[in-house]
This record gives C-alpha cells, sequence and structure tokens, in this order.
C-alpha cells in the first residue's frame, strides 16, 4: 500500500508539468532513435546529454535518464536485428536469431517480436524493482564486497566463454584476448602505464564503446562492401508484418523464463544486463526440443535475449541506488546526474531523496509501457532505412560511429580504436573466434582485476578466506563447474547427436 | 600428426608468437607495488599464460578432432564467423592490405619523432605534419585504387589518425565520398548530394542542435576552418 | 642549498593555508576586481573551450561546471566543457598541450598534474608551461569509519586496534601510487608505526560503498566527498590531517594533537591557460576566473563541498607558490620513499 502511494506521488510529479511530459516523450523516442540507428547508441546520446541536466531540475535530469535507459536497451535490438549491429553488447545475443530473421525477410517479425517482449520484460522487471530495491539495499552492501563481485565476474566469464564461439577454445581465446586489450592503460592498484608503447592516449586505456561500434558496426560495413565489390552483395529483404498474438503466446514460456534470468542477472554489479541476455539466450537453447534450429532465424532466440536485457534495466536499478554501484556505461552517467544534483545513488537514498527515487521507479515503467505503442510506430519508419542504398548508407554509418566513438570521452584515440577494431573485426570473422566475447572481456577486465586484487589484498592472499563467504564461494564453484563441464564435454562427449547432419555448418 | 593441418599449426603458432610478444613487453612494467604482492604485471602475466594454455588445448583438440565444427549446438548458435571471398585471401592480397593499414600509423609516429628529434616548436610541427600527410595521403589513393576493399578497410583508420590534426570539418564531407567511391559508386552528383546532405545532418544535430565539441583540428589552416564553421552554427 | 630554498618556500606557503575561524572567507578575496571588464580587442568572440581531464560526475567535472556556469554568468560567454578522462589526467593534459595557444581553451586540473611532474619532469609543470588563472578549492583529508563501529571509536583506540591484528586491518584509498592519498598514508604509518593494509579504489562509490558495507575497516578521504555520509550519520571522522582544527570538525583531533609531526598535502582543484596565449587574453581570463570565484553562486557550490573551512583561493601569483611548493615537497616525499625520480 504505501509502494502504492509512493509510485502515485512519483507519477504525478512526472507528469505534472508540461516541461516533463515533454521531456519525458522525447527521452523514449531519443532512446529508441538513438539505439535503433546503427553506429551511435543510448550512450552517445546520454554522453550529449549529460553536461545538460544540470540545467534541468533533478526529478527532470533523472527521470530522463531513466526513459533513455530503458527505451534505449530496446532500441539497440533494432539495429541488431536489421543490420547485424547491436547497439550495446547487451543486444549481441539478439543479432545471433534476429539478423538470421532479417535476411529471410522476416525483420518486422523480429522487430515485433522485439518491442513485445521489451515492453513486457521492462514492466514487469520495473514492478519487481519497486517492491524489492529498498529491502535488497541494505543486505546487499554488506554481502556482497570485492571477492563476491570477482567470484561473479569469473561465473559470468566461464558461461560466456563456453558457449559464445564456436568451440570452447575459440570462445576463451576470444575471452582472454579482450582481457588482454583491458590490461593497456594504468594498472588499477598502482596505476602503472602498461602496454602504452609511449603513446600518451593509450594512458586512458581502451574504452569499450569504441571497441563495440569497431567490431559490430565498422566491421559489418566492410564485409557489406567486400561483398558489394565482389557481387555477393545482397539488399535485405523489408517486411513489416509483425508476429500474431498466437505466435508470441505459443513463447509464454520462454518469456517467463527469460525475466527471471534477466532480473536475477541484472542485480548483479557490472555485467548485469549482458550476461542476463546471454544466459536468457543459452537457457533458451538448453531447453528447446529444436536446438539446431537457434542461430538461423528462430523467433524464440530474439524472444528470449530481449526479455532478458529488457528485464534486467530494473534490476540493475537495485545496486544503482542502493549501493551506488553502476551496472554498466549508462548506469554510471546516471550516478552522475544524480551527483550533479548534489544526490548520492548509496544506502543513503530512500533517508535523503526518496520523493526522486519513486520518480525514477516511475519513469521507468511508463517509459517501458510506452515502448509498447510508440516502438510500434516507430519500427515502421525505422525499418525503411534497410531501403537507402547501402553505400549511401555507407558514410553516414561511418560518420555517426566517428561521434559516436569521441563524443563518449573526448578523445580522437578511440576515433581509432574503433576502426582498427573494425578491421580486426573484419578478419576475425574470417576465422570463428567471437567479437562479442572479445567485449565481454574487455569490460569484465577491467572489473576483474579490480576485485581480485581487492580481494587478494582483504583475505591477506589466502584463497581460503572464501570459505569464510558463500556467496563468493558458490559463485567461484559455478564457474570452476562450467569451465570443467565444457572441457570434458569437448574432448569426451560426442558430439550431439540432434538434428540434421549439415547443421553443424555454420550459418 | 593426428588429424592436424598447417592452418591449425600456424593458428597455434600465432597465439604463442602473441604470447611471447606481450610476455617480453611486460617487463617493462614490472614494478612491485608497496601494496600489492602481484603486482603491475601479475594479472597480464596470469592471462597471457592461460592464452598460452587454450592455445595448446585447441591444437590438442584439432589433433584429436581434425576440423570437428563447433563444440556443441550452443556454440554453433553464438557463431557469427562469415566464408572470406576466394580473390580476397591470396597472400598477396593480405601483404597489400596490410601495406595499406600501416600508412596512417606512419602518419601517427613520424612526424612526432621528427620533430622531437629537430626540437621543433608546435608551429613547426604542423608544417612537418602537413607535409607527411600530402604524400601518404597521394600513396594511399594509388594503392587503394588498385585494392579498393582493402582500401575500404584501411581508409576509416586513416580518417581517424589525421582527425587530430585536421579536424572533423574540413575531413568528413572527402571521407564520405572516398567511402561512397571505394563502395562502387560513381555518380558525381550523387555523391555530392549525399555528402553535403550527410555532413549537413551531423552538423545540425550534434553541432547545432546538442552542442557537441567535435575535434576542429590544430593546425592552421584546417583549426581556423573549423573553429569558423562552430562560430557560424553556434 | 637550492632544496632548502624550496623547503622555507613549502614552509611558508602552507603556513598561508592557517586554518580559517568559521566562515570568514565571505570577504571575498577579489572585492578589488572590477565587477565589470571591456573585452580584449575582440577576444572573447566566440565560446571558450574547457578540457577537463576528468569525467562530469567526479569532484573535478562537478567544480569545472559550478566554475563555467559562474564565468558564463558573469561574462555572458559560454563555455562547452571537454571531458577527457583517463590515465589520472595525463590524457588531458596531453591533448590540451596539442592545442594551438590562442587563449580559447582553458583547462581544469588538480594537483596530480603536480604531482605528476614532480615524479617525471617531462611532464608539463603546471606553475611554469601554464598560467594558472585561479586555484578555487583547496582541501584537506581526514581518517573515516562507521558511525555505528564498536571494535574502535576514536583514533587513539583505533591505532591500538590496528596494531593488534598485526597488518591485516584494512582501509580503502585511491589506487595510484605516489598519489596524495598514498603519500599521506605513509606519512602517518610511519608516525605511529602501525602497519595496515591499503585497498585501492580508483571510483568514489565503490570505495565509500566498501566502508559502508563492512568490507574495510576505515577509509581516506576529504570531507566534501563524503558529507552525504557524514550527514547522515554513516560514517565518522576520527582524525582531520591538519596541524589545527577547522570549527566545522571541532571534536575531532588533527595530527598534531595525535603527535603525529609532517607537513599535511592538500587537494586543490584550479583553472588553468596554455602559456604563449596573447597577454591581453590572459589577463581578461585572469580576472574573469578570479572574480567568478567569488560569486554568489560559487560560493554556495563551495560551501556545499565543505571548501570554506580553510582558505580555498589563490590567485595567478598563489597558485604558482602553492605548485611550486608541493612539486619540491613531494619530490623529496618520493626521493626518501625509494621512488625513482626523472
Amino acid at each position: 500500500m504505501d509502494a502504492f502511494t509512493n509510485f502515485a506521488t512519483g507519477t504525478v510529479t512526472l507528469f505534472s508539468d508540461p516541461l516533463g511530459i515533454a521531456l519525458f516523450f522525447g527521452g523514449v523516442i531519443g532512446g529508441m532513435l538513438f539505439g535503433a540507428i546503427p553506429g551511435v547508441s543510448m550512450l552517445t546520446l546520454a554522453a550529449i546529454l549529460l553536461p545538460f541536466t544540470a540545467h534541468l531540475s533533478a526529478e527532470h535530469g533523472i527521470m530522463l535518464f531513466s526513459v533513455i535507459y530503458c527505451t534505449g536497451v530496446y532500441g539497440g535490438a533494432i539495429t541488431a536485428i536489421l543490420f547485424n549491429i547491436p547497439g550495446a553488447p547487451e543486444n549481441a545475443p539478439t543479432a545471433f536469431d534476429g539478423y538470421p530473421m532479417t535476411l529471410k525477410g522476416e525483420a518486422g517479425k523480429a522487430v515485433g517480436a522485439a518491442v513485445m517482449c521489451s515492453a513486457i520484460g521492462g514492466t514487469v522487471s520495473a514492478i519487481l524493482m519497486m517492491l524489492a530495491t529498498e529491502p535488497i539495499a541494505e543486505w546487499a552492501i554488506s554481502a556482497f564486497g570485492p571477492p563476491e563481485i570477482f567470484a561473479l565476474v569469473f561465473f559470468g566469464l566461464a558461461v560466456a566463454a563456453s558457449v559464445g564461439a564456436k568451440t570452447l577454445w575459440k570462445g576463451w581465446l576470444s575471452i582472454l584476448a579482450g582481457l588482454m586489450i583491458a590490461v593497456v592503460g594504468l594498472d588499477p592498484v598502482g596505476g602503472i602505464e602498461r602496454y602504452d608503447f609511449e603513446m600518451p592516449y593509450l594512458l586512458a586505456g581502451i574504452h569499450f564503446i569504441p571497441t563495440i561500434l569497431g567490431f559490430f558496426a565498422v566491421s559489418e560495413i566492410m564485409v557489406q562492401a567486400e561483398k558489394k565489390a565482389t557481387g555477393a552483395y545482397k539488399a535485405p529483404k523489408i517486411s513489416v508484418d509483425f508476429p500474431s498474438f498466437g505466435e508470441l503466446w505459443a513463447h509464454k514460456i520462454a518469456v517467463l523464463r527469460s525475466i527471471i534470468i534477466g532480473f536475477f542477472c541484472g542485480i548483479l554489479p557490472g555485467i548485469g544486463a549482458t550476461l542476463a541476455a546471454f544466459m536468457g539466450y543459452n537457457e533458451a537453447v538448453r531447453w528447446s526440443k529444436e536446438r539446431w534450429e537457434f542461430g538461423k532465424g528462430k523467433l524464440e532466440g530474439v524472444i528470449s535475449s530481449e526479455t532478458a536485457n529488457n528485464a534486467a534495466t530494473g534490476a540493475a536499478m537495485i545496486p544503482l541506488l542502493a549501493l551506488g554501484l553502476p551496472g554498466g556505461a549508462l548506469t554510471a552517467m546516471m550516478v552522475g546526474v544524480f551527483q550533479m544534483h548534489d544526490m548520492e545513488p548509496g544506502p543513503l537514498v530512500f533517508i535523503n531523496s526518496a520523493d526522486l527515487v519513486w520518480v525514477v521507479f516511475a519513469a521507468m515503467f511508463f517509459a517501458n509501457l510506452s515502448i509498447l505503442f510508440i516502438g510500434f510506430l516507430e519500427t515502421k519508419t525505422i525499418i525503411n532505412l534497410l531501403r537507402i542504398p547501402f553505400q549511401f548508407l555507407a558514410p553516414l554509418i561511418l560518420m555517426l560511429a566517428t561521434v559516436g566513438a569521441y563524443a563518449v570521452r573526448g578523445l580522437v584515440i578511440d576515433v581509432v580504436v574503433m576502426f582498427v577494431a573494425g578491421v580486426a573485426g573484419f578478419f576475425l570473422r574470417r576465422t570463428g573466434y567471437s567479437v562479442a566475447g572479445i567485449v565481454l572481456g574487455l569490460i569484465l577486465g577491467k572489473i576483474g582485476e579490480q576485485t581480485f586484487a581487492q580481494a587478494m589484498q582483504m583475505l591477506h592472499y589466502e584463497w581460503t578466506g572464501y570459505f569464510s563467504r558463500p556467496i563468493g564461494l558458490s559463485l567461484l564453484i559455478a564457474g570452476l563447474l562450467t569451465l570443467g563441464a565444457s572441457a570434458y564435454r569437448a574432448f569426451f562427449a560426442e558430439p550431439e547427436p540432434e538434428g540434421p547432419p549439415e547443421d553443424a555448418k555454420t550459418t | 600428426m593426428g588429424n592436424l593441418k598447417t592452418g591449425h599449426l600456424v593458428e597455434a603458432g600465432l597465439w604463442l608468437l602473441l604470447a611471447l610478444v606481450l610476455f617480453i613487453f611486460s617487463f617493462e612494467f614490472n614494478k612491485p607495488i608497496e601494496i600489492y604482492k602481484f603486482g603491475a604485471s601479475g594479472w597480464p602475466r596470469a592471462i597471457i599464460l592461460m592464452i598460452v594454455l587454450a592455445a595448446l588445448g585447441q591444437l590438442a583438440w584439432h589433433w584429436k578432432r581434425g576440423e570437428g565444427g563447433a563444440t556443441s549446438k550452443l556454440n554453433a548458435a553464438a557463431d557469427d564467423s562469415v566464408e572470406a571471398p576466394e580473390d580476397h585471401s591470396s597472400l598477396n592480397w593480405y601483404a597489400h592490405t596490410f601495406a595499406m593499414v600501416a600508412i596512417p600509423f606512419i602518419y601517427l609516429r613520424v612526424p612526432d619523432f621528427l620533430g622531437g628529434m629537430m626540437g621543433l616548436p608546435p608551429d613547426g610541427l604542423g608544417t612537418i605534419k602537413l607535409l607527411t600527410a600530402f604524400p601518404l595521403m597521394a600513396l594511399f589513393g594509388w594503392m587503394a585504387y588498385r585494392n579498393q576493399v582493402g582500401g575500404m578497410l584501411a581508409l576509416p583508420i586513416f580518417f581517424g589518425a589525421l582527425l587530430e590534426d585536421m579536424g572533423f570539418y574540413a575531413l568528413a564531407p572527402v571521407f564520405a565520398m572516398c567511402v561512397m567511391y571505394l563502395m562502387g559508386e560513381r555518380r558525381i552528383g550523387w555523391m555530392a548530394g549525399v555528402a553535403a546532405g550527410v555532413f549537413g545532418i551531423l552538423l545540425f544535430m550534434f553541432v547545432k542542435l546538442l552542442y557537441v565539441g567535435l575535434p576542429t583540428g590544430n593546425i592552421h589552416p584546417f583549426y581556423d576552418f573549423g573553429t569558423w564553421i562552430v562560430t557560424i552554427l553556434q | 642549498m637550492k632544496l632548502m630554498n624550496y623547503f622555507a618556500g613549502a614552509a611558508t606557503a602552507i603556513a598561508a593555508l592557517a586554518v580559517a575561524g568559521g566562515t570568514a572567507w565571505a570577504a571575498c578575496a577579489t572585492d578589488d576586481l572590477p565587477g565589470k571588464r571591456d573585452k580584449a580587442g575582440d577576444y572573447p568572440a566566440r565560446a571558450l573551450t574547457m578540457i577537463v581531464p576528468y569525467g562530469p560526475a567526479g569532484g573535478s567535472g562537478q567544480v569545472a561546471q559550478a566554475m563555467a556556469q559562474a564565468v558564463s554568468d558573469l561574462t555572458g560567454v559560454s563555455i562547452n566543457r571537454d571531458h577527457k578522462p583517463g590515465g589520472s589526467g595525463t590524457v588531458g593534459m596531453t591533448s590540451y598541450m596539442a592545442t594551438p595557444p590562442d587563449g580559447y581553451t582553458v583547462m581544469e586540473h588538480i594537483d596530480d598534474a603536480s604531482s605528476a611532474h614532480a615524479l617525471d619532469s617531462t611532464r608539463p609543470n603546471p606553475a611554469s608551461d601554464l598560467i594558472p588563472l585561479v586555484t578555487s578549492q583547496i582541501t584537506f583529508s581526514q581518517i573515516y569509519i562507521r558511525k555505528n563501529e564498536d571494535r574502535f571509536t576514536d583514533w587513539k583506540s583505533f591505532v591500538t586496534w590496528v596494531k593488534a591484528q598485526d597488518g591485516k586491518a584494512t582501509i580503502a584509498n585511491v589506487s595510484k601510487e605516489g598519489s596524495m592519498e598514498r603519500v599521506t598514508m605513509k606519512f602517518i604509518t610511519d608516525a605511529t608505526g602501525m602497519k595496515i593494509q591499503q585497498i585501492s579504489f580508483d571510483k568514489g562509490a565503490p570505495r565509500y560503498g566498501a566502508l559502508a558495507g563492512g568490507q574495510v575497516d576505515a577509509l581516506f578521504e576529504q570531507p566534501g566527498d563524503v558529507r552525504k555520509f557524514l550527514d547522515a550519520g554513516r560514517f565518522k571522522p576520527i582524525l582531520t590531517i591538519l596541524k589545527e582544527r577547522p570549527a566545522a570538525f571541532a571534536d575531532v583531533p588533527s595530527i598534531k594533537d595525535e603527535g603525529m609531526n609532517f607537513e599535511p598535502l592538500f587537494r586543490f582543484r584550479g583553472f588553468y591557460v596554455k602559456k604563449g596565449a596573447p597577454a591581453d587574453r590572459v589577463e581578461w581570463l585572469q580576472w574573469a576566473f578570479q572574480k567568478a570565484f567569488c560569486t554568489e553562486g560559487y560560493q554556495k557550490y563551495n560551501e556545499s563541498k565543505f571548501m570554506n573551512l580553510i582558505d580555498s583561493y589563490r590567485d595567478t601569483k598563489g597558485s604558482q607558490e602553492l605548485i611550486t611548493s608541493t612539486v619540491a615537497q613531494y619530490r623529496e616525499v618520493y626521493k626518501s620513499m625509494g621512488l625513482e625520480v626523472k
């Protein structure tokens, strides 16, 4: 009852003045648009808008970012489906089946499913968030220290490495390459310069945004350019036939499963939404009776991944608000918005700024609902991007990506890194290595090394210290089991028998 | 030899070589940290060791299984690899392409090195940079004309390398035209029109509406051109 | 011999940081500057750019925002902030040194630029390669514990407890060797003879979360950054790293009270223009930034960050003295720590 009153108050604050309403819809459309235009992402928009929120009231600034966050995660699915360019790492698994669907001429169906599932996942997650944040806040702050976060990162990497590429080995080598890239720059304990090759700009380290843009957006353009040059280019087929209600209802179990997975993964600081999407997708494959259909344009793949990553958005607000721990780049910027208005997210947020927290909750709830309505309308427009001849679309995407990479930190080196990653991605994709794995390794590598060092310092370099920390211990064991099981399967188990034999070939 | 092919040995060899190079460079920052036992090099060296193990594991797996396909259906689903076309996988093509990719890095290192050797002030360094840039552009154009896909790969890096000094405002329209040319477009009117349109949209959206400071360039006359456009728009 | 001179300089500069009684800084140091000033020729004809070598959310981002706002309100010239975080401020500095010195680009930077120059003199010296426009924040550090902590309650019982743990007690700190924080911790551990494990956190929020959640036993921080936690009664300071107690923390012992005898180091943030910019433009900028410090909006911001407890203002000359003495002090400490000083 209390929660309901707070929610009502938040809603009234949100929509009580015209500027608030304008910002809300501006945020919804902006988030979707930036998420859905290949080359830029919601992060680009957020980085650009961050300085301006200082001029807004605290309610408006925070509301705007909450809205962009929800709609941007959905928007990233559109480029993943239409162009094989995920807007953010959490949209990467969406492309596994979404892009093949576009190639088959079922883009409308995939996008429609993404709209529905994003809205459902996000809305349910927003409701859970409202109920759970406050009680979890106090518990998590003492239960989750650096040793637990390191164990979590290890578990996340073990899962991603085992199933993220063509073979277990390529999966691990991809992740390890990502971890190695994360080493460039200053070390997290002593600030010592590593692999900077005398270039001062490399001290800033390699940021994951330009890397994602390079691996996905730029390399995709290069692959298409090569196809054009060799005459193998085929313009994608356009369709706007959305899935029927019956088709979606048939996947209700997948939706429910992904909501649960998404929400619980989303709570984990640092890796929430990305892990959620990968786990949601993997579980869908694991539970399916037609595993061999995945990766070739199966609707359930899109549904599982998109439900899970949107279900993680609400969950990610829990560590953010309760612990001041951002789950990713966008939530980190939200911390910035909070601080600009003199409000520190953390255990005290419910004491000091409860009204603002409920504005966030209300904004996220309505943003997710509006995905359903505005999403369908906007999608019909955006899908027409596919009609533009590719040689005209390419310079636009490349230049948007340039702005997107540059705007994050204002560093030209990020533009160079992005294009180098594009070339690297172009060649890596000829080999079966996973560029998504490299990105995941890069993102988690920094957190992983830092929390490892902190854990070792806290436990006085004794692994046995984990025995007095049951949460950390279970996560470590889960990671080791994942690792052992996949290695055993790779060497000793027969390749899985289901499916027609030619399906072992790649798409 | 089990089921090994030469390709598998080359692949493992490349990983081991990479690990060796990274290990050698790790001595440059192999410093102890007062408050941390593993120092700055502990973590990277552990990763290097795991790279070696994974590369050897992959080799052993190929030895047992041959090509073997994906390790599981889950893995097959995550695979997004692309088949390389015949005429773009010859050694010759790779050599030519990587030579082009190297051009931007020449620009990034050589003028600074020359300037440092001559002890030049920033203004003089700008002149050296211009004198290096134009011959490299000509060389690049000649190579890209003969290998358009390679050109398409290397051109954005070259654009990125020039960005700090020459600025987004002067380079972007030229870049857009070059991309269209390399992708097979030959109608000059269309190219100019699309380049102007794309450039206009970007300027309006980011500079005029959102006040994003794109790189203006640091050397004259590019710096003056960039700031001139920004002044007009804002 | 020269070194002794430096030390004399350091001593006077630090003596000038004498603790203020209450909020007496209201009488602003720049009141003799004119309230309006003509443009220098046609300068500034367009918006200025301010390079901030840290992200928008941290202490530097916030002070840059407050100062840019104050300067714009005062002069009507807008300032675009360009955040270039990374490498502990090195990246922003490198980028700034490559810009043309025409007075249109200014920079925010902190004492890290001074300690970086002290460690490696090929890095720019903020006092001579740049012209300080104003130093607008100078603050001190404290040691914090949880308010509901029952194993120890004040500095004395904390030291006793830490010694009993035989090096297993922990304190959250920043992650850079040779930083102001690490050097100060060395002063303290040397002076008390205690052994404590420092745990490095490069971001503020996880650092504070570690103390609040009981992951570490204590925290090293500046009061403005943890004000929320102090106001909400979660943290309490047990040591002020100053020679005298500021009025706002009258019941917290200073290092002198606890028998520690070292020169405290300060965190300071200021604004710079590149050397070589035309002199009339530099003068205009000095006026604008020094005058903006005194505006009500900026003063209110500084107060909210506990920046009014000691004298937080230096003009160009004062900033140069502060930087020069800080560099000399760090260089001496680094040598005694056995670090390689280039």
